[in-house]
Parts: C-alpha cells; structure tokens; sequence
C-alpha cells in the first residue's frame, strides 16, 4: 500500500520517512561492522583524559617539579605582561634554575608574610563561611514556608549576584563602599559611620567577607531550598504529633535531613574562600593594609608574578592545597557521619 | 523459538575482600521449546544471575548457553534475540509509550518507520493500551506501565522471553490478574519462556516446570505438583508450599520415630528409615488431622481464620506446629489439640544431608467424576 | 486566639527577613543601572546626595565605551562593516562560554557515566585524584598553561581558554553523582533492546539527564563567562573576553566609571536570561550531586 502511493503523488512526509529510514539502515550496517571493544569506559573516559592530562595534570606536575628548584636571574625577554592597570607585571622567561631539593618547603616555616597571609584567610574563612551559610539557610527555610507566595521570584532575585561580572561587580563594590559612597551614606542615615571599610585593618576584612557573601549567599540558598523540599512532609507530621514546635523541628527533621546538603554546601564554600583572590586584590587595590587583607592565593600570585620567585610560588601552591584538601576531608569525616560520601 | 539450553553454567563474582564469591554453580538446565519455566529460591539464590547469564548481561565464568543450536555463550545481549521484562519495568522515561515499545525495532530490525508503526499499533492493540501510546511512562499506571513493559518484550519478536519479577510491584489483586493474562499471552504466542520469582505461590500457578534454586546450585526441576509432591530434599520441600511445612527431627527406634516434647510415630514401613539413628520429619499443614483420642498432643495458641479454613498454629513443647483446619474448628488458646498424620502423607529427611527418604505416597490421579463421588468421606 | 497571632507574627518575621534580603542584594545591582544613565559625575560625586533614579545620560555613556574599547570577533566586524566596540566582547564571552560549555559537557558526561556505570581497574583512586584537583586555584596555573600554550602555538586563540578546563572536575563529579540515579535495569533494557554501549549513553543515559545537564550547563557557563587573568595574558585585544574588555577601562591613570557601569550592566543580560531559562532544572539537578552518596 505504501508502495503504491510511492509510485504516484509521494506526500513529502514519506518521502522524508524514506530517506530518514535509509539513514536509518546505513548506521545499522555500520554499527554490525564495528568491531568489539573491549574497554568500553576506557573510549568514554579517553576525551576527558587527553585534555585533563595536557592542561591540567601536566601542569600541575610542573609546578611540583618547580617547587623543588630555585630561580636564578631573569632572562632578557618577557614572556607575557599582566596589565592590570593599577598593576602591571612582565613575565620574564625562565632561566637558570637551581635544584634546592626541600629548602623551598623549609622557607615557608619561617616566612612572616606567609604565615600573615595564612592567618588572613582563616580569618576571612571562619568569618564568612558560617555567615553565609547561616543567612542562606534561614532564607531557604523562609522560602520553604508553605504559605509564601511567588516563591520563584524571591529565588532567582536573591541568586542574581552570581550573574554579575566579577570585574564588574568589583569595581561596583569599591564604589559603593567608599568612605563616602551609599553604603556609608546609608548607614548614616541611621545614625551609623562613617565606616572606614578599605582603609582600617579591622574594617577591610569584613568588607571582602562582605562582598563574598553578597555574591554566593543565593547561590548556596538555592541549593539548600531544593535540600529542604525534598525532606518528606511526613517526618515533620510525625514530628507535629510528637508535639515538636517549630524550633524542635528544624533542630530533629530539618537539619539531621539536610546534613548531606549543607555538607555539599560547606565544602564548596571553604573550598572557595581559600582561593579567594579577586576581592582581596580589588580591595588592596582601593587602598587596603596588605597585612590584614592578603589571602593566600594572592600571596602566592605576587610571589610568582611580582618577586618572580617561580619555585617558591609552586611550593606554597603545594602546601595550599595540602591545607585544602585535609581541610575537606575533615569536614566529610566530621559533618557527614555514616552517609558522608 | 528455540530450546534454551544451560550448561554446567558457573557465575564467580569479584570480591575485593573474600577473593570471589560463586554466585551460581554447576547449573544444569534445559527449558523446552515454547516452555514456561519458572525459576524460583530465596533472595541471593543465584536464580536471577542466572537469568542475567541467559540474557548476556552477565558474562559466564565457565559454561555453556545454547538456544535451539546456536551457541550464544559469547554473544552480546544485543545479539541474542532475547527480550527481557525487568522487575521496575525499566521503561525510557524520556520516550513515550510508542517510543518504547518501537525503541528495539528502530536499533535492530530492518523494518521501515510505516512498518514499525504499524507493529507497535498492533502489539498496543493486544495488549489494550493503544489509547496510551502518546504517554510518557510517568503518567501510566503500575499495571499500565507493566503491560507496555511486556509489549516492548513481544513486540521484537524474540526466540525467548526472560522475565525478572515482573510482577512483585504490583498489588495483590492486579498481580492475580495479570498472572493469568501473562500465561494465556505465553500460550498464544508460543516463545520459550524463563521466569524468575522469589515467590512459591506464583511459581506453582504459572510454570509448566519450575526450577528450584538454593546457593547458586539447582535444586530440584520439575512439574509443580511433583515439586510439591516430591520433593528432592528438605529445602524443596521447605521452600514450596504456604504455610511451609512442619521439620522437626526424630530419632528413630526400629519403626518408631521419637521427637521433642514427647512426638512419637509408627512406621508401618520401616524400610526408608532402615540404617539411620535419626531423620527429619516433615509435615504439611493440610496433613495434621485432629482427632479425638489418640495422635500427639500439642496445645494450640493461635487460630487464623482465613474464611474457608482455619490456620491453627500450635506448640510441642520449643516446637512450633501449623496446621490448616476445617473452619469450624477453632481451639482456645491453651486448649490441647490431639492430631494424626497419615504414613503416606509423611515426608522424611536424612539428617546430614538433607535428601528426601520418603515423600508422598498417596494417589494423585483422580479423576473429576470419582472425586464427586469418593471424595465427600 | 493566642495561637494565630503567633502564626501571623512569624509571617510577617519571614517575609520580613525575605525583602531585607531582597533589598541588598538588589540595590548594588539597581544602582549599576541607575549609574550607566548618569554623567559620571553625578554618581561618583560625595558631596551631594547619592541619585536614587535614572538619568538620561545612557547614549552619552555607551557611545564613549563604543569608542574606548572595541573589540573584534571572528571578522564579524568586517562583513558588517562597522566596528563592535564592546558589543564584540560580549559577543566573544558568549561565544567562547557556549562553546566551552558544550565541550565540557560531552567530555564530563562520557566520562562521568564510564564512572557511574563500568567497573575497571583503578576507578576509585582515578576519580579521587580527578576531583582532588578541585581544590587548586586557576589563577596558580596561569605561567604553565601560558607556556604550554605557547609551545602548542595556540597564544591568541579562542581554544586557548576553552580547551584547559574542560575537563572540569566538579563536572565529571557532578554527572558520575546523577548518572549513579541512572537504574542499570534501564540501561541493560537498552542493551536487550540491541542498542550498542554509545547508544546506550546518548539515547538512554543522556536523555534522562537533562536537569544535571542544565545545571552543569549554568556552572560550566558562569566559570568560563568569569574567567579573568589567563585570558588577560592569553588573548590578544580582537578576541577579548567581557572581564578582560572592562579591564581595560581601568587605566593606570584613570578609572571610566562611567563605561564600567554601561559595560557592567550589559555582561549581565545574557547570564541573567540564561539563568532565568535554566533556573528550575538547575535545583534538581545540582541537588542529585550533593545528596546523593
């Protein structure tokens, strides 16, 4: 029957169907023909891997390789320059290396500004962290409430900073947080300020504690919110009927449930302040104490970049993430119990 | 349509701690051109690896797997020709239902899209889900979803069936039902079938043979009332059946069988007992018979009305008996309930190895006619 | 009585704590928009009272970052016969944030799912180390890629920051935690049904996916859409990425604030779309990942 139709006033539709089938029976073919392979995961994993291996795991082994070596005078030509405006730093090629065995990982023991850059980010660590996951979960148990309205609204609202361009939301920063920019301006509306918050010590830390919180508060929330709306309702009906209010609730069904979530959320975020860099360089830029602000990948920035000090910059680039990743497992082992991944 | 042909099949898995564990051993088993045959154990048996191996989805240790005379021991599962019905169904959720059961056809067949079409209209036609062809999985009922599940199955047209608990998600009614349809579909459409269940009640009603599996090894294959009937050994007859049937062990002086708590039985015939000190006994339910005088006392704590019968179970001292009872019998909790057990009702054990010494011996074929008659005592 | 009053309290408490955190986080972002319509000036200027409400001083801006900064992309500008300026920027962060993005989310599904669902040697200790490289900083990489990519002769070109992270490891964590979901019965189903190991992944696996896939898709995009110091030294001013083009306008000896707002406020529509498109897939499916294991 189809045949026949074929032969007369072809609907385009059959017409595609036959070519589409045509298509169809060439793949078939070919897929017989392919021979058997044996490692399947190996073909899914072998992409990845060529690009893992060429730009990050070789990369990555350079710079062990240079932390055990000393860098020896400059070469003549410069490699590459970053032009920061403020800043601008040539990158001169790399001559002369001397091998120095462990004395870079020594150094770093009794290097003053490495311990100040340490600190500084402990500091900004243990600060912004709780914060920020404090005010994300309270909004994600405010936006979980049955009876608030237009629920999505609120949500992508508050995770808008992370669309904002880092340059961009830096510059804005400095700007509103002038000594006599709207913040302070606010503030003194109420009775508040001036706060110098890029020129005192104390003050310039809070502001990059600020700022990262602004920018990653939602993002976090988000995921906690979606934590939340996956806990069963009937835990907190079983809770109800065992006369649970509103604080016990949250303290025996909520958190116990979300502890996988806010152990994502933990790690992440430590993960991510201890590599802070383009805050605390935009507030050292806005005139910032380096004493109080440095953190530690800025620290290891200006070691290779500034001092060029290439070996020495790869051995706390190792320590750095020794730190992190212990750091990481403490949390796993500590916040994740039994079910902890 | 082919035989399905499993030989000395052996399935080891790899075990980071204990080396490798044996997973199935030593599995002889031949399923007969357009057979049903039901394999059934405990959870952890090997069945459903074994069916895995079947399907190819496992790779055999050591073994052969043959359907009809083709060797497919080393094939893929894609080129076996079989089709298989996973216990969560296992449907696209992406595709809808026409989408699903046309998946197969579309890979490996060569039939044009007008053909394909035209196939999965008539196989939804069968199974009467043709209104449903346009639905996603997620909108279909449990035993919608079973039934398109089933059609993805016969629509490729396979040499054999492998299905995989495909109705313990069902709920007790809809799994009745779908029973009896899965076995007049298997009757008509003929294609040698495997099935896997850890459930006794549903291997009996369905299988032409069920294949009784324990610890990776087979049991016992057989037609369901021989299994029941006859029994190889002592897990056999433990397993089949519901309630399970009554084990207790006994010595055994000349005829005479001495358990716990004061059991006690003559033999008329010694002979199967003949050279053992002790053996197992065994007893159905339905075959404890309450007497009046006489038989073994036990005192009974607990009836079970089930409407048309009464499940009585009752205690020997550390022995716990069941027995099922005519309906109108209901013993207090705490009243003695005197029982007697026909010899050739009897099952007997060997204690060491658990084969069957004796089993049932009483007439099974009786006729419908003779029964009205005879069988009103 | 008492018992309603409460509830009502704890209402008003919630919405309360929901619009004071509304408000700071949109004022910073408000003010971006209020500030690209004035002279610079009046937004810059602490002696008067901060402007609150758009000026009318947008054009003005936007052709003076239109003059300062132009930037090309793929010879569009020639075949369009007028230059880009910032637009190109923007158009190169688009580009190079789309390509990497799909890139990446082949590279970390295939790979993610040979994780989840094939056994092989060394499969746990590979993936650790994969994942442990999610604690190092980029910016640390920046002179070994550079001298990598100089040797590749690959300085100034768009592959040049697309190829090095897109074997990104949260996504290969992200997609082996979600594949995990994946019921095996659904993959050996596609097997019985005569699909090959390939068919099985972009047919079966993938389809069911697409929520991990959206929300990959945001991170992948955003990471690359911030990238900052490798492009910096990498690209040359024709390929220029948005946060290197508004690095520009920070002078050694000047700030364009001005420009900055204008160009600041325009780097944030398209994410701001792509956000809002894929916002409700991205909660499922980044939530798979942290819960699951």
């Amino acid at each position: 029957m189809a045949g026949s139709d074929a032969r007369t006033g072809t609907p385009p539709s059959t017409r595609r169907q036959a070519l589409v089938d045509a298509f169809r029976y060439r793949r078939q073919a070919l897929t017989e023909r392919l021979p058997e392979l044996p490692g399947v995961a190996y073909v899914f994993l072998l992409p990845f891997f060529v690009l893992f291996a060429v730009f990050l795991l070789f990369p990555i082994l350079y710079t062990i390789y240079l932390s055990f070596f000393t860098f020896q005078g400059v070469g003549g030509t410069t490699v590459f320059a970053i032009d920061l405006g403020f800043f601008y730093f040539p990158v001169q090629t790399i001559s002369n290396l001397e091998f120095v065995g462990l004395r870079n990982y020594e150094r770093l023991l009794t290097d003053r500004q490495f311990h100040n850059a340490m600190y500084n980010t402990v500091f900004i660590l243990l600060f912004q962290v709780p914060l920020m996951i404090t005010i994300a979960l309270g909004l994600a148990v405010a936006l979980d409430a049955s009876f608030v309205r237009l629920r999505g609204l609120w949500r992508t609202t508050l995770a808008l900073p992370i669309s904002a361009n880092l340059v961009a939301y830096a510059t804005v920063f400095v700007l509103l947080m002038q000594e006599q920019g709207l913040v302070n301006y606010a503030l003194g509306l109420v009775g508040i300020g001036p706060i110098p918050w890029f020129t005192s010590e104390f003050w310039s830390r809070f502001t990059i504690v600020g700022a990262v919180t602004w920018r990653w508060t939602g993002y976090n929330m988000i995921i906690l919110l979606a934590g939340l709306q996956n806990v069963p309702q009937q835990l907190y009906e079983a809770a109800e009927i065992d006369g649970a209010n509103r604080l016990e609730k949250f303290r025996y069904v909520t958190l116990p449930q979300l502890r996988p979530v806010l152990l994502f959320v933990a790690v992440t975020s430590t993960i991510g302040t201890f590599k802070l860099f383009s805050e605390p360089l935009i507030v050292s830029d806005a005139g910032a104490p380096l004493s109080a602000t440095r953190t530690i990948v800025q620290y290891i920035y200006e070691t290779a970049f500034i001092d060029f000090r290439l070996g020495y910059a790869s051995a706390l680039t190792w320590v750095l993430i020794a730190i992190v990743s212990a750091l990481s497992v403490f949390q796993i082992k500590a916040l994740g119990g039994d079910d902890g991944a | 349509m082919a035989t399905i042909q499993i030989d000395s099949l052996r399935k080891e898995f790899e075990n980071d701690e204990a080396g490798s564990i044996v997973a199935v051993e030593d599995v002889d088993l031949t399923v007969e051109d357009g057979e049903f045959l039901v394999l059934v154990g405990p959870s952890g048996c090997g069945k459903t690896t074994t069916l895995r191996c079947v399907a190819g989805l496992e790779d055999v240790t050591s073994g052969a797997i043959r359907f009809g005379d083709r060797d497919v021991t080393d094939l893929q599962a894609r080129e076996r020709e079989v089709a298989m019905v996973f216990q969560n169904y296992a449907l696209y959720p992406h595709m809808n239902v026409r989408k699903n059961l046309g998946f197969g056809l579309k890979l490996s067949s060569g039939l044009s899209s007008a053909g394909i079409r035209e196939r999965v209209d008539d196989v939804a036609e069968m199974l009467g889900i043709g209104d449903l062809l346009g639905k996603k999985p997620k909108e279909l009922s449990g035993g919608q979803q079973q039934r398109v599940a089933l059609g993805r199955a016969i629509i490729r047209e396979p040499a054999v069936f492998l299905m995989d608990e495909p109705l313990s998600n069902l709920d007790a009614k809809l799994r009745a039902e779908m029973r009896t349809e899965l076995q007049e579909l298997q009757h008509e459409l003929g294609v040698t079938t495997m099935y896997v269940t850890h459930d006794q009640t549903e291997a009996m009603a369905m299988g032409h043979r069920i294949a009784v599996m324990n610890d990776g090894t087979l049991q016992q294959v057989g037609t369901p009332e021989a299994v029941y009937r006859s029994p190889t050994n002592e897990f056999v007859a433990n397993f089949i059946g519901s309630p399970s049937i009554n084990l207790l062990t006994a010595d055994v002086d000349g005829g005479t069988l001495t358990g716990p708590a004061g059991f006690e039985y003559a033999l008329e015939d010694a002979t199967p007992v003949a050279g053992h000190d002790r053996v197992r006994v065994g007893i159905r339910p339905e075959d404890i018979r309450p007497v009046n005088a006489d038989g073994n006392e036990a005192e009974a704590s607990v009836v079970e009305p089930m409407g048309n019968e009464n499940f009585l179970y009752m205690g020997m001292g550390d022995l716990e008996l069941t027995a099922r009872i005519a309906n109108d019998l209901r013993p207090a909790p705490g009243e003695t309930v005197r029982f007697e057990v026909d010899e050739a009702a009897l099952y007997l054990f060997d204690v060491a190895t658990g084969e069957a010494l004796k089993t049932m011996t009483d007439e099974t074929d009786v006729a419908v006619g003779e029964y009205t008659t005879t069988g009103g005592e | 009585m008492r018992e309603a009053q409460r509830e009502f309290a704890w209402k008003v408490l919630t919405y309360a704590v929901l619009l004071v955190a509304t408000l700071v986080t949109i004022v910073p972002l408000y003010w971006i928009l209020v500030a690209m319509t004035l002279p610079e000036s009046a937004f810059l200027s602490t002696a008067t009272e901060p402007r609150l409400l758009p000026g009318g001083h947008f054009a003005e801006n936007f052709a003076a970052l239109q003059g300062r900064v132009d930037v090309a992309i793929l010879g569009v500008e020639r075949v369009l016969g007028f230059e880009l300026g910032f637009l190109g920027a923007i158009g190169n962060s688009i580009l190079i944030a789309t390509v990497y993005t799909s890139l990446s989310i082949l590279l970390c599904s295939m790979a993610g799912f040979a994780f989840a669902k094939y056994e092989f040697e060394f499969k746990e200790p590979i993936f650790y180390s994969i994942l442990a490289t999610l604690v190092l900083p980029i910016q640390l990489l920046v002179i070994p890629l550079f001298l990598l990519m100089s040797r590749l002769g690959m300085t100034n070109t768009y592959w040049a920051i697309i190829l090095p992270w897109a074997a990104n490891p949260l996504g290969i964590f992200l997609m082996r935690q979600n594949m995990k979901s994946i019921p095996d019965a659904l993959l050996e189903s596609a097997r019985m049904d005569g699909a090959t190991e390939f068919q099985v992944f972009y047919r079966v696996a993938l389809p069911t996916m697409k929520s991990s896939l959206a929300a990959l898709s945001i991170i992948l995009f955003l990471f690359q859409w911030n990238l900052f110091l490798f492009p910096l030294v990498i690209l040359g001013q024709d390929k220029y990425t948005i946060p290197v083009a508004i690095s520009d306008l920070i002078g050694a000896q000047r700030v364009y604030y001005d420009q900055i707002m204008v160009a600041a406020g325009l780097s944030i529509v398209p994410i701001f779309l792509l956000f809002l498109f894929l916002q409700k897939y991205f909660v499922s499916g980044i939530l798979a990942g942290s819960v699951k294991e």
